[in-house]
């Protein structure tokens, strides 16, 4: 149907007044959609035959989302003893399954948790979670001008730590102690600060600061 | 431009893999299979190793102190489970070669460099690449399963030169130089030491000469002395 003149009148009184709330459909728009959905399922169709051909088995697979990010490696190391010593409170029946938070390693984005670190280091490296946190599962390739530079990068940054190294105890024991002392003068600091702040100036009671004597994190 | 997977399931699928090949095979079989399995189920592989490429690679080069095969239970050490990423990542030949005579001094690097050439490149290359190091005598950390010893770059790459089982796996067999030499692949090589056991051998002949004195033992005596430095130059020089 190609006309879109408006609704006549069941009376051929003209055009009607009264049918202007009915809805109206933008032909072109639709007739674009169902184009789009028939070369989808055609190309589709082709796929599973190809695949088919070559004795393989067709898998449907969603497309890499484009703004995926390409996967880089672990910039520091796995802090798997971050919660030990710490006590927390687990929902009831969090210990069935790995769905939902837990007691363990527990992964933000895909919302699970596992009993030990070689099955999150696994969870880690999976595609699940690569999806999941946005990323393509694919590594950049380095070219020889990035291998030079992460050298002398490397070079560099080991210089610099050897420079603080001192071999002579005297020396050691020395920045040991305005280091230890540097730290007190923080800590006696900080409890002048809150003893300044409550109204008796009495400050607030040590055994109420330190960590784990309730239900924390 | 495409990139390198992170993961090494692609490498491990020993009936679909379609990757660039060493003399007509997989990459990862260059590295016995027991050994394979070791490798990937270490946590230092499944956390270190997971996505790097060819400069991040360095990263841990660089933090690796020790050469070695297994140890403990038969823990693949980080050494092997390096070498296997390479084996992955295949990197351009320049890069390889870079690793190996990094100017920045990482002699782990080096080292890993030079396990990697003897498992991937053709023999007459891994011989002029190596060749050069054996007269490189920076110290090695090695670790064995009842601990660690010293060891050292140039008999490091002596073992692989003539060794054929190296950091717990077999390294596929090399021709030995003798024979690249007779189909004039390969000059004769010239050890640093020459000068000296030659004239360690002109003592002893002088001292022998009093002894002996056949017509033509001259000749014999010559062709021996030959063949015993160049037998005698490398394994004198490993050490």
């Amino acid at each position: 149907m190609a006309d879109r003149k408006a609704p006549s009148s069941a009376y051929g009184a003209g055009p009607a007044g009264d049918t202007d709330f009915r809805k109206t459909w933008n032909r072109d728009e639709y007739a674009a959609k169902a184009a789009a959905r028939e070369a989808k399922v055609k190309e589709e169709g082709k796929a599973r035959y190809e695949a088919k051909l070559a004795g393989k088995k067709y898998i449907p697979r969603a497309a890499t989302p484009p703004d995926a990010k390409e996967t880089q490696s672990r910039a520091e190391r796995l802090n798997v003893s971050a919660n030990v010593g710490k006590t927390m409170l687990v929902p009831a029946g969090a210990g069935i399954g790995k769905r939902g938070r837990g007691a363990g390693f527990y992964c933000p984005d895909c919302d699970l948790t596992f009993k030990d670190n070689l099955q999150f280091v696994d969870h880690l490296n999976s595609r699940q979670h690569l999806a999941n946190t946005g990323q393509s599962g694919e590594v950049r390739k380095a070219t020889l001008e990035d291998v030079r530079e992460r050298l002398a990068w490397l070079k560099r940054k080991r210089e610099e730590e050897k420079k603080d190294e001192v071999i002579d105890l005297k020396t050691r024991l020395e920045t040991r102690q305005q280091q230890d002392e540097r730290e007190r003068e923080e800590r006696r600091r900080k409890r002048r600060e809150r003893r300044r702040k409550t109204k008796d100036g009495m400050g607030i009671k040590e055994e109420d600061q330190y960590e784990g004597n309730g239900i924390i994190c | 431009m495409s990139g390198h997977k992170a993961d090494a399931k692609a490498l491990l699928d020993d009936r679909g893999y379609s990757g660039p090949l060493i003399r007509g095979e997989n990459p990862a079989n260059l590295i016995e299979k027991p050994l394979q399995d070791r490798i990937t189920e270490t946590y230092y592989w499944k956390e270190q190793c997971f996505a790097l490429n060819e400069a991040s690679l360095c990263d841990r080069a660089v933090d690796m102190n020790f050469i070695g095969g297994t140890y403990g239970q038969q823990k693949a050490s980080p050494f092997l489970c390096l070498v296997f990423k390479l084996l992955q990542l295949q990197p351009e030949r320049e890069i390889v070669l870079y690793y190996l005579h990094n100017e920045e001094g990482f002699k782990y690097l080096t080292a890993l460099a030079a396990f990697y050439i003897r498992l991937t490149f053709e023999p007459v290359e891994i011989y002029k690449a190596l060749e050069p190091l054996l007269s490189d005598y920076r110290k090695l950390r090695r670790r064995r399963n009842d601990g660690f010893m010293i060891t050292h770059m140039d008999q490091f790459i002596d073992d692989l030169l003539t060794k054929d089982r190296m950091c717990g796996t077999t390294l596929w067999k090399l021709p030995k130089r003798q024979l690249l030499e007779d189909l004039e692949l390969l000059d004769e090589r010239v050890s640093p030491l020459a000068d000296e056991i030659e004239a360690i051998d002109n003592e002893n002949d002088d001292a022998r000469e009093g002894d002996e004195s056949r017509e033509g033992s001259d000749y014999e005596r010559r062709n021996g002395a030959n063949g015993r430095s160049r037998s005698r130059s490398r394994s004198s020089e490993g050490r």
